[in-house]
């Protein structure tokens, strides 16, 4: 696989899974970088399931779709839950989200708690934004993207009266991670 | 003045689009000017991006009442002398039999784009499917021949419906993009180039609309309002557009013509890709989106050693029989696999001399790569 990253964004409906996975897809893109992201997510606009996965990689991408995820990043039990199952014991790295998911001890895999939406209502009071926080943090542990290919993404795919808002929970992720590595 | 380079209308750079978006923006940039249609998932997005680009370059979009008015409407834009194109999914593509077929015999070029869900009737709307490739070929009564092709990828959402329009133009006739939910919601990485190549509509005035002396079969196609006196008919017409229903010549010499005007040029019209099959053993033929599951497959158990090749069909329509014949006298085994219950397979059994083996799959959910693994590897173990 070599330079291949696959990653799965996983929660519920409203939590921004959809978001955040073409929040990091675009900057690959802006990284320079070959990449393809598809999404599941149910009927329902909240509540239900969501899934979002992006591959990427220094060179065109054969099969579009997560095969094995080497990071998945969950914000929800059940996600967790589910997709928890299909993680390669060794090499994948689980984050979470602290306040939303109790992980289970798995050998080989690197679980790290992120307290993304405790984060996002005690600091900025929108937890919203637990989506970005998270994804911030990913970023800075794991360097699958450029930081400053995040702030352009944001800057280019989030509507101009969240901007702001977003851009902040990036850098309070991003910091957060940093810390948390 | 027949292929013109002409320059995109969207910078020139990489992007990350939606297959649907990619559908839109081909169009665009193919100098589509006119689009009707009627939303359905998962086409939808193709509607969505043309309704708001159109603005740009000054397009006229109509959301019709249904699917049968859509494809009346791109009908008449296209002989008011406008490129057009909608979009739909299998109960629209139902819908717009009648229109198609109307289409083919007046030969009217024009795209439609099917983003294929899973079916019978309204089944399964959010899921996928390649269930209309029949369809795209005999959905519509009476002897005609389409073009239809498949896409899978984003940049070949894009590229490929650029091409539509240029075949489109080039052979007069109804080209289908037989796109499904998995490419027209997947988002990738394209490339943007600054020139587009475009085929313009020949127009030779004074000269019968509806029939030709020339060896290509294929009568030039004027417009309403540029002074020709203009008569367009569903039913049987010489070449003048004069409606000649009771004449068997007249009838057998059209039809014939309408047809033979793609199948003498399929060799120029049909596009295949080709992976390792000067040495492979089983040979998997493979369409759409499943084809990026084949290739998937075919890579891994090339490293193995495996001598398993790969033929990617871009083109369905006109089927690629010269290549399936070849493949058929050297390979032992063709492996076929599709979502639907077999539906290429057929013309593949045709023309191939060796076994063909089928892998069907109507759940709405994609054939994974290492479904096709698992069968390869059980074919190569009993040979």
């Amino acid at each position: 696989m070599g330079e291949l990253k696959q990653i799965r964004i996983c929660g519920f409906g409203g939590q921004g899974v959809i978001l955040a996975g073409t929040i990091l897809g675009y900057a690959a893109i802006n990284d320079g970088k070959w990449v393809s992201g598809s999404n599941a997510y149910g009927a329902q606009a909240r509540g239900g399931s969501a899934r979002s996965e992006v591959v990427i990689s220094k060179e065109p991408i054969k099969f579009p779709h997560v095969i094995e995820s080497d990071i998945l990043i969950a914000l929800s039990q059940s996600a967790y839950d589910e997709y928890i199952k299909n993680v390669a014991e060794e090499d994948t790295l689980v984050i979470y989200d602290d306040l939303m998911v109790n992980p289970h001890n798995l050998r080989g895999a690197k679980q790290i708690g992120v307290p993304a939406t405790n984060t996002a209502i005690h600091e900025l009071n929108r937890k919203q934004v637990a989506n970005i926080i998270i994804l911030g943090a990913s970023v800075a542990i794991t360097g699958i993207v450029s930081k400053q290919a995040l702030v352009s993404s944001i800057t280019e795919n989030v509507e101009e009266r969240f901007r702001e808002l977003n851009l902040k929970a990036l850098e309070i992720g991003y910091n957060l991670g940093e810390e948390i590595k | 003045m027949k292929f013109e380079e002409i320059a995109s209308t969207l910078p020139p750079r990489t992007y990350y689009f939606s297959g649907n978006e990619a559908v839109a923006e081909g169009a665009i940039a193919a100098n589509c000017r006119y689009y009707a249609g009627y939303p359905i998932t998962p086409s939808s997005e193709i509607m969505e991006r043309i309704s708001i680009r159109f603005k740009d370059v000054n397009g006229v979009f109509m959301q019709m009442e249904d699917e049968l008015a859509s494809i009346c409407s791109v009908i008449g834009a296209v002989w008011a002398g406008a490129k057009a194109m909608t979009a739909t999914s299998g109960p629209g593509f139902s819908l717009m039999q009648e229109g198609i077929g109307y289409a083919a015999l007046t030969e009217t070029p024009l795209v439609i784009v099917n983003i294929q869900r899973a079916g019978p009737g309204t089944g399964q709307a959010t899921r996928v499917a390649s269930g209309d490739l029949m369809q795209a070929k005999w959905g519509s009564h009476g002897d005609y021949h389409i073009i239809a092709l498949s896409p899978w990828s984003v940049q070949e959402m894009y590229d490929q419906t650029i091409e539509a329009f240029n075949l489109a133009e080039q052979y007069r006739v109804p080209v289908f993009i037989m796109g499904d939910e998995a490419t027209g919601h997947l988002r990738e990485r394209i490339e943007v180039k600054a020139k587009v190549k475009v085929f313009n509509r020949i127009k030779k005035l004074g000269a019968p609309p509806f029939g030709t002396d020339q060896v290509d079969g294929i009568p030039p196609m004027p417009a309403f309002g540029e002074g020709e006196k203009l008569l367009v008919t569903g039913s049987t017409h010489n070449e003048f557009g004069f409606r000649k229903t009771d004449d068997p010549l007249v009838h057998s010499k059209l039809v014939n013509r309408i047809n033979n005007k793609i199948l003498n040029n399929q060799e120029r019209i049909i596009k295949t890709e080709s992976y390792h099959l000067d040495d492979a053993e089983v040979i998997v033929v493979s369409y759409g989106f499943t084809a990026r599951s084949s290739l998937y497959a075919m890579d891994e158990l090339r490293k193995e050693g495996k001598k398993v090749g790969l033929l990617r069909l871009k083109t369905i329509w006109p089927f690629a029989d010269r290549i399936i014949h070849q493949i058929g006298g050297k390979a032992k085994k063709i492996f076929v696999p599709e979502m639907n219950r077999g539906q290429i397979i057929g013309e593949i059994m045709k023309y191939a001399a060796c076994e063909v083996i089928p892998y069907n799959q109507t759940d709405g959910e994609i054939i994974h790569p290492h479904q096709i693994i698992r069968e390869l590897r059980y074919l190569l173990n009993n040979m």
